[in-house]
This record gives structure tokens, C-alpha cells and sequence, in this order.
């Protein structure tokens, strides 16, 4: 009985801190590498919230193959169901609004044998909605405005961090191409080289003495 | 029926994740699952002069059938190799940076004990203008509330309007990158045909001798 009490204020007040934690909204931009799957969790706190961000695949160490095709996107409600999923993409934003709160899993699944570095970002927004406003005095009208502002300034920054990764994404490219333009093309000339000095030791072999007799 | 335990587990472990939330007073973070053996890196291209802040705890089971305390080892290093932070078997940490140089800063966690299972280890990795601690700002300056609330929105731009001025910084850099390697292509292919020719007019010239040293023109 005693502990019921116990969890149960302890979750309001958990609710209230929330709340009053200037309606935090999760921000995480990180890069990991998958060889096969990666997973990567997000806990989201109230039903209704709007779950956004982007992921760019940024890697591009490839030298001699053809370029990596794209990896695959899932993202699984706690509940267990697919709430997005994206095949076979190199970059891709995402949105969707939470049905149910808990844990989410986004995992990146590379199909491939090269492993790749993804970029990616994650944000889950919360506008108090007028159920919160009834629940907590402390909460002012302005504050849902506040949200929405911060919701929108959010979103530009998402935008910000996909553009970043894309630029780094395209700087290795670069690199790549500026690496590849080098050794493929001095390769080229010591292979064009190479075989006009293979071409002249066997013409002169054709007219050497030993054999001439025999064969020309 | 292991799914249903891994739902079960996952589920108690949130619910004690929360009851730690109201302890920490901090905002959420991602988990990673490290595996068994290998290490798990997540990193971030930082630029110079940028705060770092991060938190991570290994987030624990409550169906544990051994008790044991796991525990987890991390690094921390820099684009050029320092070690930032390290620490061997610890439940949860802390740490904190200013970045001295811009590239690419690097987390890596990894089991050092035998471990039958991963572990997920939850981290909370904020840069720049997360990483602000506006508590103190607002007990400086004696704001709250709505008032805190905008000055939060006005860091939020100016942040915005510097990523924006470091964006086309980058696209300058990578824009004289670009038209180098362009005229890389042009000079290269002009002087492989130079090769080319060079190269047929050395073997001509040179059968031409042996030829005439063998008396056969």
C-alpha cells in the first residue's frame, strides 16, 4: 500500500519536473560506424510527440569498387511494430508523431560487407497540449507558443545538422575522387609505359639471333 | 518467448530509468548496446572552441540472475589522438571538454569483464549550445521563467546564425577542392596523351637503332 503511494507520487513528480524542465526536447547528433546492424535507442516521453530527424550515410573510403548502394533505415514503436522504414537509401530525413510513449529503436542495417558511418540525428519535440495546461498551474498559455517557436527553431537546426552531414558527406567524396584521379592516373601512365617497354623487348626478341633463324 | 522476456526486461528497465531520471534532473539520451566482445564507437565532427558535456550510465536489468554490478570501460580521444577521457569498469561517469582542435572526436566503450550479454549503456552527448548550464545563467541574471525561456530561443538563433557562417566556410573550402581536382582531370588527361605519344616516339626511335645496328635496314 505504502509503496504504491511511494511510486505513484514519485511518478507525478517525475511528471512535474518534466514539465517543468522547460519542455525538454532531446537532441543527439552522433556518427557511428555499421558493419551489419546498429541500434540505437530513444526514449520518448509522452504520447503525441513528434519524433524527427535525419541520418546521412558519410563514409566513402571505397577505392577500387563501385560505390556503396545504401543501407536500410527501420524504426520499431516499443509496442514492437514498424513505425518507418527506409531501404536502400545513402541519407534520409524522417518525422513521424509518436503513437504510444516509451522506447523507440532506430537501427541502420547495412546490407554489405564494407562497413559505413552513419551520421545521424534524433529529436523528439514536445508542444504541451491543453491537457498539461489544466494539470499544472505553473504552465501559461505563452509557454504552449514558447514550445511552438522552439519546435520551429529546432527544425531549422535539423535542417542545419543534415546539411552539415551532407557536407561532409560530399567533402569525402572529394577526397575520394581527388585520391582517385591521382593514383589511377599515374597508374595509368606507368602501366602505358610498362607495356610499350614489354612491346619493344619482344620485337626485339622476334629479330634476336637465336631465334630469328627459327621463326621470322 | 525470449522476445517476450526482452520486452519484459527492457520494460523494467525503463521503469528504472525514469525513477533514476528523477534523481539526475537531466534531459533524455540514446542507448547503444555494447556487444560482448569489440567496442562500440559513436563520434561527432566538432569544430575548435566548442563545449562538450556528456553523461553515461550503464543502464542495469532488474532480472539479473547473477547480481552482478556490470560495468563498462570508455575512452574518449581527439582528432589527433589525445586521450580526453578514460576510464576502466565504472557504472557511470562524466565528462567534459572544451574542444581544442576541429575533426572528428571519438567515444569508445567496450566490456572489459567476460560478459554473457551486451550491455546498453546510455549516453547523453551534448555540444555547444545543449551543453549551456542555464541554471547559473539564470541565477546570475535573475530571470525565469518566460523570461528564461526566450533567452533560451535567443541562443537557439545566434547558434543557428553561426552554424549557418561555419556551413559557408565549408562550402568555400570544399568548392576550391572541387575546381583543383577539375583542373587535375584536364592537366592529367592532356599530359596522358603527351605520355602516349612520347612514348610511341621512344619505341620508334629506338627499334629504329636497333634495327640499323642490325644491319637489317
Amino acid at each position: 500500500m505504502e509503496q504504491t503511494q511511494w511510486k505513484r507520487s514519485s511518478k507525478m513528480w517525475m511528471v512535474l519536473a518534466c514539465l517543468m524542465m522547460s519542455f525538454f526536447s532531446s537532441i543527439e547528433s552522433l556518427s557511428v560506424t555499421v558493419n551489419d546492424v546498429e541500434c540505437v535507442y530513444e526514449y520518448v516521453l509522452y504520447e503525441g510527440d513528434t519524433v524527427s530527424g535525419n541520418f546521412v550515410v558519410v563514409d566513402h573510403d571505397i577505392f577500387w569498387g563501385s560505390d556503396h548502394p545504401g543501407i536500410d533505415f527501420t524504426v520499431t514503436s516499443p509496442a514492437g511494430n514498424t513505425v518507418n522504414n527506409i531501404k536502400g537509401t545513402s541519407g534520409d530525413k524522417f518525422q513521424f508523431k509518436a503513437p504510444t510513449h516509451g522506447m523507440y529503436k532506430f537501427c541502420f542495417h547495412n546490407p554489405h560487407s564494407t562497413p559505413e558511418t552513419v551520421s545521424f540525428y534524433i529529436h523528439v519535440g514536445h508542444i504541451p497540449s491543453e491537457h498539461d495546461l489544466a494539470k499544472d498551474e505553473h504552465l501559461d498559455p505563452i509557454n504552449v507558443k514558447i514550445a511552438e517557436l522552439r519546435e520551429a527553431l529546432e527544425s531549422v537546426t535539423a535542417e542545419q545538422k543534415y546539411l552539415k552531414a551532407r557536407d561532409a558527406r560530399h567533402r569525402h567524396t572529394n577526397e575520394s575522387t581527388r585520391k582517385r584521379v591521382v593514383f589511377y592516373t599515374v597508374g595509368e601512365y606507368l602501366l602505358l609505359a610498362g607495356v610499350s617497354a614489354l612491346q619493344v623487348i619482344y620485337i626485339r626478341r622476334l629479330f634476336s639471333k637465336s631465334v630469328a633463324y627459327n621463326r621470322v | 518467448m525470449e522476445k517476450n522476456n526482452h520486452t519484459k526486461q527492457l520494460r523494467s528497465a525503463t521503469t528504472f530509468l525514469l525513477l533514476w531520471l528523477t534523481f539526475i534532473g537531466e534531459s533524455q539520451a540514446i542507448w547503444l548496446t555494447i556487444p560482448t566482445s569489440g567496442t562500440k564507437c559513436v563520434s561527432e565532427e566538432i569544430q575548435s572552441n566548442v563545449v562538450v558535456l556528456a553523461d553515461y550510465y550503464v543502464v542495469a536489468d532488474e532480472v539479473d540472475h547473477h547480481h552482478q554490478i556490470h560495468t563498462v570501460s570508455l575512452k574518449v580521444t581527439s582528432p589527433y589522438g589525445n586521450n580526453l577521457h578514460q576510464k576502466e569498469n565504472v557504472t557511470h561517469g562524466q565528462f567534459a571538454f572544451t574542444s581544442a582542435e576541429s575533426g572528428t572526436y571519438l567515444a569508445c566503450f567496450w566490456l572489459q569483464n567476460k560478459h554473457e550479454q551486451p550491455l546498453t549503456v546510455s549516453l547523453d552527448w551534448r555540444t555547444g549550445i545543449s551543453a549551456k548550464d542555464w541554471e547559473t545563467v539564470a541565477k546570475k541574471e535573475k530571470i525565469e521563467g518566460v523570461e528564461l525561456e526566450l533567452r533560451k530561443l535567443e541562443a537557439a538563433v545566434e547558434a543557428i546564425r553561426e552554424n549557418l557562417i561555419y556551413m559557408k566556410e565549408r562550402e568555400a573550402d570544399m568548392r576550391e577542392v572541387s575546381e583543383a581536382t577539375n583542373a587535375k582531370v584536364a592537366w592529367f588527361s592532356i599530359m596522358s596523351l603527351g605520355v602516349c605519344i612520347l612514348v610511341g616516339a621512344l619505341q620508334l626511335w629506338h627499334l629504329k637503332r636497333y634495327f640499323r645496328k642490325k644491319k637489317l635496314i
